[in-house]
């Protein structure tokens, strides 16, 4: 699976002028007069790519999808899904939409399978339960059972199932992750890719950067209401400058090191046959490594180490004071 | 095949719940006893006269009573309650809207409560006839009929209460005040206001307005009607007003009034829920 060819920057898609998923437009929801849950975002999510909404517990994520969804009415601004009004035109988007809600119940007294047959004919969809139950990981057995016993796991399964009734056009994941073991992790980002694939749009909240970050094309970083930022996640180290850092291990440091001289390359440290670069684009690493050689060292081994997504998430967010320079000496 | 309305799938849906969880059966049950004795406690009093109509009209007073609780207990969640569990994010995630939402509730509901007390007084059909021996059957059906009306305005009235509350706690406090207010608090109201304008409690005869004033109340509306499906047009009326009854006393405004709190809460709870904020 090639997600290189799927992302994009934002200048980019504006100019191929893509069919869009979901537009917010100065979407702003206040509760009372003093919280403002959701300040002046303008959103775009196009059509088959996996988008991550990312963001701190009360950062206004489930807010905007419930504007979305239209079970909530925004205070000032608007939302398109697919090209309908989410206010005006609710039923044409729920009848393309799948949605795994935050803050979701299921009816304790039926079992799994009537869940799932009930999805069905309100979506007057086609579905085999049986198919569904095998997409989430849910067995039989468990299905024929009452939810009211159900693990949180399990029910997060079958929430799950309810979403990709009818074969949605666009997967709403609101924290799909939350109750899941590593396992039904792993299950939430295969169904989000596999969707994907048929090109077909995936829309994944979440607060875990982890989850967000090995299946999505591009993210939007919702902070207290706020987008502060909205790329792919190369493009999103790229700016933040907390890129990278390559480390060479060579035979002997050349005397004319030049690793400096290259664009994007923001510190060089050396410790014995050791060069820590420290790198702000991603495309200099590849030119550290050749100009090191062209500079007269035999490379004997290279590492590279990302910075951490939770700095740069920190960095957005305010969390935790901004990382740029990397350690030296200890890695 | 076109498919049956989504209002019609979540009826369904509601109706099978209410038999699942033994609701209806229970409301067969109770009714079928309590009208059944109330049928025969007539026979117990000694010198009472009565007939099969005199035993119809004392499980008619009892199903006044009990009727309006059966009702709200079976409604009054219907909404609150999923959107405190959150089931209703999932429902309204999909295609149905708010209002097809609201009247495919109420649709189930009502059938669960209008099935349940029409077998509940068929039971009691059965027993009247075999205590009195004999059953006016004419009298019986629209008793019967009646009465389902009765629970479909409690139904509606419940509905609409859940429609406008987001917790069930809510929800309760106010089916229990809607119960207390419209049931029983109601009954004061005309004495209250004869007392008022008339300077004395209410006598043997009393002004037209205030049999209207009493039969404003869904459960007023229904006695109403029942006592004239009972005793005959008119006469139950010229006997307490002492005089030819004003066409504001026709069966057909209090018809209109049972069916109006059917109607205008379930409205009211629509209005405000389409545009309340589920979050």
């Amino acid at each position: 699976m090639d997600r290189g060819s799927r992302s994009r920057s934002d200048a980019e898609v504006s100019a191929a002028d893509e069919p869009i998923a979901i537009q917010t437009t100065e979407l702003t929801k206040r509760y009372g007069e003093d919280v403002l849950a959701v300040d002046d975002v303008d959103l775009t999510v196009y059509e088959g790519e996996i988008f991550g909404f990312l963001g701190p517990n009360g950062a206004g994520k489930s807010t905007t999808i419930d504007v979305i969804m239209d079970y909530v009415r925004p205070t000032a601004g608007s939302a398109t899904v697919l090209g309908f009004d989410a206010q005006q035109e609710t039923r044409a988007i729920h009848e393309r939409v799948g949605i795994l809600p935050d803050g979701y119940g299921l009816y304790d007294r039926l079992s799994g399978r009537k869940h799932l047959e009930y999805a069905i004919s309100l979506k007057r969809a086609s579905d085999d339960v049986d198919d569904l139950l095998d997409r989430v990981g849910l067995d039989k057995t468990a299905a024929e059972r009452v939810v009211g016993g159900y693990s949180k796991g399990m029910m997060q399964r079958l929430a799950l199932a309810i979403a990709l009734v009818g074969d949605p056009e666009l997967l709403i994941l609101d924290e799909p992750s939350s109750g899941l073991d590593p396992n039904g992790v792993r299950l939430v980002r295969e169904i989000a890719r596999d969707h994907a694939d048929q090109g077909k749009t995936v829309f994944f909240s979440s607060h875990i950067l982890s989850q967000v970050e090995a299946v999505c094309d591009r993210v939007g970083i919702l902070n207290r209401g706020q987008l502060v930022a909205v790329d792919s996640i190369d493009g999103l180290r790229d700016a933040l400058g907390t890129g990278s850092t390559v480390t060479l291990t060579v035979d002997a440091v050349p005397d004319s090191l030049t690793l400096a001289a290259i664009d994007g390359v923001s510190d060089v440290a050396v410790d014995h046959r050791t060069i820590h670069v420290q790198v702000d684009e991603a495309t200099a690493k590849v030119n550290v490594i050749d100009r090191a050689r062209s500079d007269g060292a035999a490379v004997l081994d290279v590492t590279i180490e990302e910075s951490s997504l939770e700095d740069l998430f920190s960095a957005y967010t305010g969390d935790a004071p901004r990382q740029v320079d990397a350690p030296e000496g200890e890695r | 095949m076109t498919p049956e309305p989504i209002w019609l799938t979540i009826a369904r849906k509601e109706f099978a719940d209410a038999l699942r969880s033994r609701m209806m059966w229970g409301i067969v049950a109770i009714i079928a006893v309590m009208t059944s004795l109330s049928a025969g406690i007539s026979l117990l009093v000694p010198g009472a006269d009565g007939g099969p109509e005199m035993a119809i009209g004392g499980a008619s007073q009892f199903a006044g009573i009990l009727v309006p609780i059966m009702a709200l207990i079976a409604a009054y969640l219907a909404i609150a309650g999923e959107r405190e569990s959150g089931s209703l994010k999932v429902i309204l995630g999909l295609p149905p809207s708010r209002g097809e939402l609201l009247f495919g509730k109420f649709l189930g509901r009502s059938g669960v409560v209008a099935i349940g007390l029409t077998l509940g007084f068929l039971v009691s059909g059965v027993a009247t006839a075999a205590l009195y021996s004999g059953l006016p059957v004419s009298a019986f059906a629209g008793t019967t009929a009646l009465t389902v009306l009765l629970g479909v305005a409690f139904v509606g009235i419940a509905i609409g209460i859940s429609a406008v509350t987001s917790t069930r706690s809510r929800a309760m406090t106010l089916a229990i005040t809607a119960y207390l207010g419209l049931t029983l608090l109601w009954d004061l109201a005309p004495n209250a206001v004869h007392l008022l304008v008339t300077g004395e409690m209410p006598g043997q005869e009393v002004p037209g307005w205030f049999l209207l004033l009493q039969g404003f109340s869904p459960t007023g509306a229904y006695n109403a009607l029942v006592q004239r499906q009972l005793l005959g047009a008119g006469t139950a009326v010229e006997a307490r007003i002492g005089g030819p009854a004003p066409a504001y006393l026709d069966p057909a405004v209090f018809l209109g009034i049972l069916v109006a709190w059917a109607i205008v809460p379930l409205a009211v709870g629509y209005l405000r829920f389409r545009r309340a904020d589920l979050s």
